[in-house]
């Protein structure tokens, strides 16, 4: 330091000489440098713009589908369940039905103009065809301009979504999806210099400008689309020069690598445009749907001035919240549509005298947690959490809505009149219900609780408790496998019984009624669902020989073989049990129950199908038996009661009355030809509820039943070979014919129908008249 | 108490379809040549006319023979899980059609997928058991399954069942 001093001392003339020439460096690196700096920053902002812009990816949530509506002739759907479908997706009347997403009721026929949906196995195209119905049911297809059509798949509705943490949610749309209108009239009304400027538009800045200070305030912003769209992508809301300044260079630098179409099809799909509690509502393609309920396709221009004027304060305009203030800013938009030439004047004009035409806020898009459940828990073996939340993929699941509605209405009625027939404190009884369909094993409706909203505990699939006499066709199925030795004839004392356990304890089952009746054949057994008979036979057949069964049933828990198990200490969830039961409705054909049937891309690329399986695990011969069984348990045993509900008879209804102690869970199982359901009702707390399988879960089963009762086929199964009928004297166990009053048809496994005549049977007409006498 | 109707419905009358493919088959285009090694297209099949079930309405066969063309096409253009979820459709439709349960089994067998193919199979039989053509159809097939999985005997038993139900039909 002192050494410099000291020459700058002598330096004199040639030292200041010196000193510019320093400054004049010093300027020129400085100027140099920040040269540099900016050249880096806006190369550090132009890489941003490139690999954020580039693999822009929106974070889109996941499109959960119901099952699509298939009409045909013939199909088991009335008028009234296909005007329900049409308008939960979004259908409205048009006379003539001239646009897709059209209908007009014509007398008793109804004309559909279909929408376009890809589906797993491609695209279904718009269609315009006529439904005539007839009896419930849909009596004949016609499409437009004459041909057959043998088959026509509505558009699936959508049922929920998995959305991303961050919970924005979005439809995106590609430009040639978006009509023209709301294009011209969007860049009108925000950026009129869109097609001309290079991303910032000094004209618009300067308007902007001149109409701040005559008004002494910020009252009018010069952005273009191009800066909103910077904004919103890489920016914060903060509103500093620096900010304005980043966002400027930004916007040059977009749009000098993109086009104008790449710019304003991400402004679409980006923009925010409402919310929806803690869904944030973007871009148009999802707004449409948001507030009009239909697709971007199909909106008018009200609609569009609607939606396009929202762009300025989604909140402070919101449509629903405040209408005048919507419908004044939809107005100007309109006026200035006109003034700039996009559309005429009287279209204009005609156009603000139109209604704001916004429907009511959609439910929340969570009106199946239940369902939705057990989707996730499907998808959970193949998918990641995080890609079902953010790839955008598109779930096709088996949710049939009117099975559901059914199953909903059913439980939450009979819960309600269970409490009120019994006393029971109001709101203390919790039940669930699972519907399959019977053939295919697909998951029709899922309800996890009386309160079908709630997505709380999910009973129906988290639920596990003792199934109780539910689990006695497994008993059965182990014993008449052994057919020398046990039919649906042999009998079973109904006695007192103690068996000793191996930890010195004493087993002695009793009956529900605490009555003994000596001597009952087996299938009386199992329809009065006698405990003691049943424990007999579960016994000498073996209990790992009905624990071998449960499993092939499809129960896949650890199951103890004690003596309890074969009275229903087996804790299962709704949803196992009708697993389980599936695979008797089948014939003995194990079939995996299923909630998803495909999952494409965002893209529509298929990703994944869920096939149909099936397996053979019983002898066919065995479950005709059982299932005959079951029919008579609904006849004349303890379900009795549905007769109540439904031509039982007609519908060859089979099922199994379920209790547990000190009736603390009441369930049902049963099934037509086409629906399977299980229901249990009980407390979360798992204090008793005093209801029977009968009293409780058969009486919610009953109205699901009735109220499905349109679509329901009979349960006829068909006969194996190897199966023989014979008359049987019930009090004997032995053949009967005619002279036997009260004798039974029962099905046989070939060659083991009793060969012994009751004392009833063979004695010759008139003796026997005689005999009767006598008697 | 006799249960005379129960047992009047447990008498197969899962496959009008059967009779329908006979019919189509006149009036289309001749079936396509999806040829099964274990014989000629299932379609020929012949139905034995018994009633249905009291109640139940027919399973409708325009919308089941249309997916079944589908079903076809897709086979024919390689796409074979194609073919099978148009088949799964029609089962949807028509859940006790056996024809359709052997169709499945048919392209399952075509994946290489023998267990399931043979299940698929089982299944056929057990909804038209006395429907002997396509039960043997159904035998053939599974013993193919069984063979490609190495079940030799099991195969030469499935076989020998096939040939019993075929020598019986003539």
């Amino acid at each position: 330091m002192a050494r410099g001093r000291g020459r700058r001392r002598r330096g004199g003339r040639r030292g200041a000489r010196r000193r510019a020439g320093w400054r004049r460096r010093v300027a020129l690196r400085a100027g140099v440098l920040a040269l540099l700096a900016l050249a880096a920053w806006v190369a550090w902002l132009d890489l941003r713009i490139r690999t954020e812009f580039e693999g822009r990816r929106w974070e889109l949530p996941a499109s959960v589908y119901a099952r699509p509506l298939e009409l045909y002739e013939g199909a088991a759907v009335g008028r009234e369940a296909v005007l329900g479908e049409l308008r939960r997706l979004g259908y409205r009347p048009v006379p003539g039905a001239p646009r897709p997403g059209t209908y007009a009721l014509e007398g008793a026929r109804l004309r559909i103009h279909t929408r376009r949906f890809r589906f797993w196995d491609g695209e279904e195209p718009p269609r315009r065809v006529t439904v005539r119905f007839a009896g419930g049911r849909v009596a004949g297809l016609a499409p437009a301009g004459g041909g057959a059509l043998a088959l026509l798949r509505l558009e699936p509705a959508l049922i929920g979504k998995f959305y991303p943490r961050h919970r924005e949610d979005r439809v995106l749309v590609r430009l040639e999806q978006v009509p023209r209108l709301l294009v011209d009239a969007l860049v009108a009304v925000e950026d009129r210099g869109f097609w001309r400027h290079h991303g910032v538009d000094p004209r618009a800045i300067a308007r902007a400008l001149w109409a701040d200070i005559r008004a002494g305030a910020l009252v009018q912003g010069g952005s273009t689309l191009t800066q909103q769209l910077v904004k919103n992508f890489f920016l914060g809301s903060e509103r500093t020069l620096r900010r304005k300044a980043t966002e400027a260079v930004m916007a040059l630098l977009l749009e000098l690598h993109y086009s104008k179409e790449e710019i304003l099809e991400a402004y679409l799909n980006e923009v925010y445009l409402g919310q929806d509690g803690p869904r944030a509502i973007h871009g148009f393609g999802l707004a449409s749907r948001f507030y009009f309920g239909r697709p971007l396709e199909e909106l008018d221009l009200p609609r569009i001035a609607l939606l396009v004027g929202l762009v300025k304060g989604p909140s402070y305009y919101d449509p629903r919240r405040h209408p005048r203030r919507a419908r004044e800013r939809r107005d100007l938009v309109l006026r200035l549509l006109a003034e700039r030439g996009v559309v005429g004047r009287a279209e204009a004009a005609r156009a603000a005298r139109a209604p704001l035409g916004v429907v009511p806020r959609p439910p929340a898009l969570a009106e199946y947690p239940a369902f939705m459940d057990l989707v996730r828990r499907q998808l959970a073996r193949e998918y990641r959490e995080e890609d079902l939340r953010s790839q955008g993929l598109r779930i096709f699941t088996t949710l049939d809505p009117l099975v559901q509605a059914a199953a909903e209405r059913a439980l939450a009625r009979g819960i309600a009149a269970l409490e009120r027939a019994r006393g029971l404190p109001r709101g203390s009884l919790q039940g669930a219900v699972v519907v399959l369909d019977a053939g295919t094993g697909e998951a029709l409706a899922v309800v996890g609780g009386r309160d079908p909203r709630y997505a709380g505990f999910d009973r129906a699939l988290d639920a596990r408790r003792p199934v109780g006499s539910l689990v006695k066709p497994a008993v059965y199925l182990a014993a008449l496998a052994h057919p020398e030795r046990w039919t649906l004839a042999t009998l079973v004392e109904d006695e007192p019984l103690e068996v000793p356990l191996d930890d010195g304890g004493v087993w002695a089952p009793r009956n529900h009624d605490e009555r003994f009746r000596g001597p009952v054949p087996l299938y009386r057994a199992l329809a009065e669902s006698l405990n003691v008979p049943t424990a007999r036979v579960g016994l000498a057949v073996g209990v790992p020989a009905v624990v071998d069964v449960l499993r092939r049933l499809g129960v896949r828990r650890t199951l103890r073989p004690y003596p309890a198990l074969l009275l229903g200490a087996v804790s299962l969830t709704p949803l196992e049990a009708a697993g389980a039961y599936l695979t008797l409705a089948t014939g003995g054909f194990r079939t995996p129950v299923r909630a998803t049937r495909a999952v494409l891309t965002a893209e529509g690329e298929p990703l994944s199908r869920y096939p149909l399986e099936t397996e053979a695990v019983l002898d066919p011969r065995i479950v005709f038996l059982v299932d005959h069984a079951l029919q008579r348990v609904v006849r004349e045993g303890t379900a009795r009661g549905l007769a109540r509900y439904l031509p039982v008879e007609r519908l060859g209804i089979a099922g199994k009355t379920g209790t547990t102690d000190e009736l603390r869970d009441s369930w049902f199982a049963g099934f037509a030809g086409n629906r399977l359901a299980v229901v249990w009702l009980g407390r979360d707390d798992n204090a008793p509820v005093g209801l029977s399988g009968a009293a409780g879960a058969l009486q919610v089963w009953g109205r699901l039943m009735a109220g499905l009762l349109p679509t329901l086929t009979p349960f006829a199964p068909v006969e194996p070979e190897g199966i023989e009928w014979a008359h049987i004297d019930p009090a004997t166990g032995l053949r009967a014919d005619g002279g036997c009053a009260g004798s039974v048809e029962l099905p046989f496994v070939a060659g083991s129908a009793p060969a012994e005549r009751a004392p009833c049977a063979g004695t010759p007409g008139p003796l026997r008249w005689l005999r009767r006498i006598f008697d | 108490m006799a249960a005379p109707h129960l047992r009047l419905t447990a008498v197969p009358a899962a496959f009008p379809l059967l009779a329908a493919l006979a019919a189509a088959g006149c009036a289309t285009a001749p079936p396509a040549p999806v040829v099964e090694p274990g014989g000629a297209p299932v379609e020929e099949a012949s139905a034995p006319s018994r009633p249905s079930p009291e109640g139940a309405a027919p399973a409708p066969r325009g919308p089941v023979l249309a997916l079944l063309d589908e079903a076809r096409a897709a086979e024919r253009a390689g796409d074979l899980e194609g073919a099978a979820a148009s088949v799964e459709r029609a089962l949807r439709i028509a859940p006790r059609d056996a024809v359709l349960w052997h169709r499945l089994a048919r392209i399952r067998l075509a994946q290489g997928r023998w267990r399931q193919a043979e299940s698929l199979a089982r299944r056929s039989l057990a909804l038209a058991p006395r429907a002997r053509a396509l039960a043997a159809r159904n035998w053939r097939l599974i013993a193919r399954a069984r063979r490609a999985r190495g079940d030799a005997a099991g195969a030469r038993e499935a076989e020998r069942r096939a040939a019993a139900l075929e020598g019986a039909t003539g």
